[in-house]
């Protein structure tokens, strides 16, 4: 058993700190009030290798292992938790299957860009019918001479207005259930397929979420992701990825409720002293050490799983099953602790609750996070 | 002569030191000795406020700086071997000390703001910020000289007493150094002396262009005080003079009042107003550090606030 | 093509430092950093480095476990570092830190241009050990530099004293002090974390170096600073401004 990353994990935790407090921390409140992508924050992000933690370096990353890449995206979400979740849905998924299951050719044109932070990645799942059942799904692509054919709609597609390279799923044989459905790269501005308005949603605000409609969106067979059939067994390694990815940004928002409310209960006095010293409050500071501590350990050893090549899928799911839920519960009492400061607007935990709700959503619900946990277990 | 010596670039700075050194010199039953750069006509005036020995150091080549006494002073010290030797920690003198005391193999304590000789009469104990601020750092030096440079305006000067005899002596011309200076851009003091003043309004790096500092004037105007800054105003965007930067690195003020508006109050500067009597803040981010050690702390926009502020001033008055 | 050595300090990260209830000092959570100014002093030799070409060593005297620092130092730029590392090293006074740091270089780095340091550490900001390391190695030291070149055989540095500003030249090799503003330090990227561990590092103990003098300077006492302030805030509506306006005039700071 070794607990102690490495000093070059460590020294990359701190560079991204120095790099959240320069960049982000700035503007953290305005993108959030104006649900604005900060394409500048971006630019800079790629400077810095930050949107190829984990790809090769032959092929644009940085060639660091995957806690690595965790342990980024913690640190930047505990400053912006949207923008730590960009990052984590562009490498942690779109880069990374293609990483996984693309042929050199894609690799060559797609991942690179990706890794280089030149364009972002999009992972285009889910259906206004079709959400944790993603069976219900119904859009189809059907081969044509050369090219696939793709009609359907899509929605809360992260990164839809703001993406490059979108992973799209869709049946090819509805028929074979399981084994029908596939994937395919498609780059932005390609005849067919258009991005909607980016949703106005109760957090997550910088974060550009939107509808994606397929009208006969022709897409060379080339662009076909690993083999025809293989799209859900695909999608669900990337959410392995993926759901490590959102268990960091919950430690992330995690660590900032902890901040927030160690300072604050400190320098607020009701009843001629800090209200740090009333029990209720301290006690409540307690647990949320105590989960925040537990949250990081999950999650950290489902990445460190990964980079031993090892299964993490049960992993994953527990690391982000466990980090969502206490995200959001101590969030309410991050809140709790401000009393009616913490209710208003430019208050850091107000913004934090209502970024931790989403975690308990996205990348698979927290029931359905029990369900293939339970389905794990009870095998 | 051994006893206290003191070594300034300036003569308020050289009075400060004498007011130390009469302490000292006093405790220890010794003398004073001044060392006096450039132009020796000071030399009756350092007599008159303390000293009992003006040591004149020889006017420099244009191309020369003070590094140059270097030699001189070492050599001079290794004769007359003082007990202590006290320099203004301007940044010459704080090069200086260091060198002098390589030379002399003794030890430094720099930017020293307080010195007591210990219960015993022996050591003299001397503090020191550490930390960026946080912390107080007390320290003896083991060997000789004792050497401490003082940052300017930390003790008040000496009064003049009248009658007072000493001795004036001149040192030998020291040779060039190998440092030459090319160019001298003299900074135009357009500044007032913050030091002393009433109220203090500071400005940070919440100020987004340098016009908008007329808020700063304004509110200063309106209560009568000054403007000072934290150190990226003055160094990084230089807007405003350097003197005027507060903290470790700039100036300690001791106002009654000090407001620092966009100002997030890193210890290194907040060290430099812990002697104000109240430190009022306004800052847009709840948690910046500056409402930890304010007094009065404004939780808004400094473009929202300021306008009202003034605006409350002059309805009150 | 010049051979620059940029000198660092791994130090206790102050922002961590807490003070406890009793008035001491609580070091138990710190954090350690390139002492700030530092990082300017590497980032100098590094961009010096990119307009006239050479080398660029990152040297520092530490605890063994300061090889973070090492890391943190090579990722910021440098060719390669000087590890001086001993147990007994975080508590080395000024005129110890200058004393190993010139045996080293005049030993082991025999040809060199310039040297760079920080104007002061931000844990002890002494402000020594760049001059007194000059006067060890009898080299021209220029201090608060806000500007430096180098030009032929010698170095050109724009350096603040107290009327305003010098501009003075001196023969090679020197040693300078750099001001924070010569520079904004990088963030390093994370390929360049990686690969700083590739780099060489020169580990130099201290039974490798002539015997070490006493302390000159003895600390009797570390205490943390008082600041007790009311802490007291306000919001930014009309209500709320007269009411801070109130605060100050009842205590009399304002008329
Ligand atoms: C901001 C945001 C970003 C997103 N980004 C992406 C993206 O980039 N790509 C993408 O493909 N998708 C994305 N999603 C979609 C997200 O993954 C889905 O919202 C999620 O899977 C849930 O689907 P749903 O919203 O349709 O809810 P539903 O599936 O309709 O679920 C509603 C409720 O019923 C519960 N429920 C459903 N089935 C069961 C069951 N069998 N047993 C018990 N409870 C059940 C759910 O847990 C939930 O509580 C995003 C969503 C949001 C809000
Ligand atoms: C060894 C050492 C010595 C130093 N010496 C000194 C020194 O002597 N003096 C000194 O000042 N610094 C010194 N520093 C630097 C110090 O650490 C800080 O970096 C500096 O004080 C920060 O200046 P600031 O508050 O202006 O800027 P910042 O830290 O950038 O803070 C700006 C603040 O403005 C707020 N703000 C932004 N916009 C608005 C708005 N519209 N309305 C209201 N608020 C707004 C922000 O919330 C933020 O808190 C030293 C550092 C070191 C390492």
């Amino acid at each position: 058993m070794d607990f102690k990353l490495t000093e070059e994990q460590e020294l990359i935790r701190k560079n991204m700190r120095e790099f959240a407090e320069k960049y982000v921390d700035p503007i953290a409140v305005e993108i959030d009030e104006n649900s604005r992508h900060p394409a500048e924050l971006f630019q800079k992000l790629a400077e810095g290798d930050w949107l190829g933690m984990p790809i090769p370096v032959e092929y644009g990353g940085a060639g660091a292992d995957y806690l690595t890449h965790v342990i980024a995206v913690e640190e930047l979400s505990r400053s912006c938790a949207s923008t730590g979740f960009t990052v984590s849905i562009h490498v942690g998924i779109a880069a990374m299957l293609i990483l996984l299951f693309g042929n050199e050719q894609q690799k060559q044109k797609y991942l690179i860009p990706l890794a280089k932070g030149q364009n972002l990645g999009a992972f285009v799942l889910t259906e206004p019918g079709a959400g944790t059942d993603i069976m219900a799904a119904t859009t189809t692509a059907v081969l044509d001479g050369n090219d696939y054919v793709l009609n359907g709609t899509k929605t809360f597609t992260s990164n839809g207005p703001t993406g490059g390279t979108y992973l799209v799923f869709a049946w090819t044989d509805k028929a074979a259930g399981r084994k029908g459905m596939s994937a395919f790269i498609i780059p932005r501005d390609t005849p067919g397929m258009k991005a909607g308005e980016h949703f106005n949603k109760m957090g997550l605000r910088s974060s550009q979420t939107s509808e994606m409609v397929f009208k006969d969106c022709r897409t060379p067979r080339e662009n076909l992701l690993g083999k025809e059939g293989a799209g859900l067994a695909m999608a669900m390694t990337g959410f392995d990825h993926g759901r490590t990815g959102i268990a960091a940004q919950s430690v992330g928002i995690l660590q900032a409720a902890l901040d927030e409310s160690i300072r604050y209960s400190k320098e607020r006095v009701q009843f001629g002293a800090p209200i740090a010293r009333q029990q209720a409050i301290s006690w409540m500071i307690a647990d949320m050490a105590t989960d925040l501590a537990a949250a990081r350990f999950l999650t950290y050893h489902a990445a460190w799983l990964k980079d031993q090549q090892q299964p993490f899928s049960k992993e994953a799911s527990m690391a982000k099953l466990f980090a969502s839920e206490a995200a959001m519960r101590h969030t309410i009492k991050a809140v709790q602790i401000q009393g009616g400061y913490g209710y208003c607007k430019g208050a850091k935990v107000e913004r934090l609750m209502r970024d931790a709700k989403i975690t308990e959503i996205y990348e698979g619900t927290s029931e359905a996070q029990r369900m293939i946990i339970s389905g794990n277990v009870l095998r | 002569m051994a006893g206290i010596w003191i070594f300034a670039e300036k003569r308020e700075q050289a009075l400060e030191l004498l007011n130390i050194g009469r302490r000292l010199a006093a405790k220890t039953g010794t003398a004073v000795s001044a060392l006096l750069p450039g132009n020796p006509d000071a030399a009756r005036d350092y007599i008159a406020h303390g000293a009992d020995e003006v040591l004149l150091l020889p006017p420099l080549a244009a191309d020369q700086s003070c590094e140059a006494y270097l030699p001189v002073i070492v050599e001079e010290a290794k004769t007359a071997d003082p007990d202590v030797f006290l320099c203004a920690a301007t940044p010459r003198g704080k090069e200086l000390a260091a060198r002098i005391a390589a030379r002399l193999e003794t030890g430094l304590c720099s930017s020293c703001i307080a010195l007591n000789y210990d219960e015993g009469g022996k050591n003299l104990e001397m503090e020191r910020i550490a930390y960026g601020g946080a912390a107080i750092q007390k320290v003896t030096c083991l060997t000789r000289p004792v050497m401490a440079t003082i940052p300017p305006r930390t003790f008040e000067p000496v009064t003049a007493e009248a009658g007072r005899e000493g001795h004036i002596r001149k040192l030998p011309a020291p040779p060039p150094s190998r440092v030459r200076v090319l160019e001298r851009k003299v900074r135009t003091r357009e500044t007032r002396d913050i030091t002393e003043a009433k109220v203090v309004i500071a400005v940070g790096r919440g100020f987004e262009k340098p016009e908008d500092l007329a808020l700063a004037r304004q509110l200063a105007d309106a209560l009568g005080g000054e403007i000072g800054c934290t150190r990226p105003i003055s160094e990084e965007n230089h807007w405003l003079p350097q003197e005027l930067c507060i903290g470790l690195s700039g100036i300690q003020i001791k106002p009654d009042l000090y407001l620092g508006l966009g100002v997030s109050g890193q210890i290194q500067h907040v060290t430099g107003i812990r002697n104000a009597k109240v430190i009022a803040a306004v800052n847009k981010d709840e948690n910046a550090p500056i409402f930890g050690v304010a007094d009065f702390g404004i939780v808004g926009d400094l473009y929202d606030a300021a306008p009202k502020l003034l605006q409350e001033l002059k309805r009150g008055s | 093509m010049p051979t620059i050595i940029a000198c660092f300090k791994w130090v206790i990260d102050e922002a961590y430092i807490r003070r406890g209830f009793s008035g001491d000092l609580d070091f138990s959570s710190v954090d350690y950093k390139i002492s700030d100014y530092d990082r300017n002093a590497i980032e100098e030799a590094v961009r010096l480095k990119g307009s006239h070409g050479g080398s660029v060593i990152a040297m520092t005297v530490g605890t063994p476990e300061a090889t973070k620092g090492v890391k943190d130092a090579l990722s910021r730029g440098p060719d390669q570092a000087c590890f001086i590392a001993d147990a007994d090293f975080n508590k080395l006074e000024p005129s110890q830190t200058a004393a190993i740091l010139a045996d080293v270089i005049r030993s082991r780095i025999v040809n060199y241009d310039l040297i760079l340091c920080g104007e002061g550490s931000s844990d002890l900001y002494a402000q020594q050990v760049g001059a007194r390391l000059a006067e060890h190695l009898e080299i021209p030291c220029i201090s608060f530099v806000q500007k430096v070149d180098i030009d032929g055989g010698q170095v050109v540095a724009e350096r603040r004293v107290e009327e305003g500003i010098e501009i003075v030249a001196a023969p090679l090799p020197a040693l300078v002090t750099v001001l924070p503003e010569i520079n904004v330090p990088r963030i390093p990227g994370v390929k360049d974390t990686l690969t700083a561990s590739k780099k060489p590092v020169m580990t130099i103990r201290k039974g490798d170096l002539a015997p070490l003098g006493g302390a000159r300077l003895q600390t009797v006492g570390m205490t943390a600073a008082r600041m007790d302030r009311i802490c007291e805030k306000f919001g930014t509506e009309a209500a709320e401004i007269t009411r801070f306006v109130d605060a100050l005039r009842k205590k009399a700071v304002i008329s």
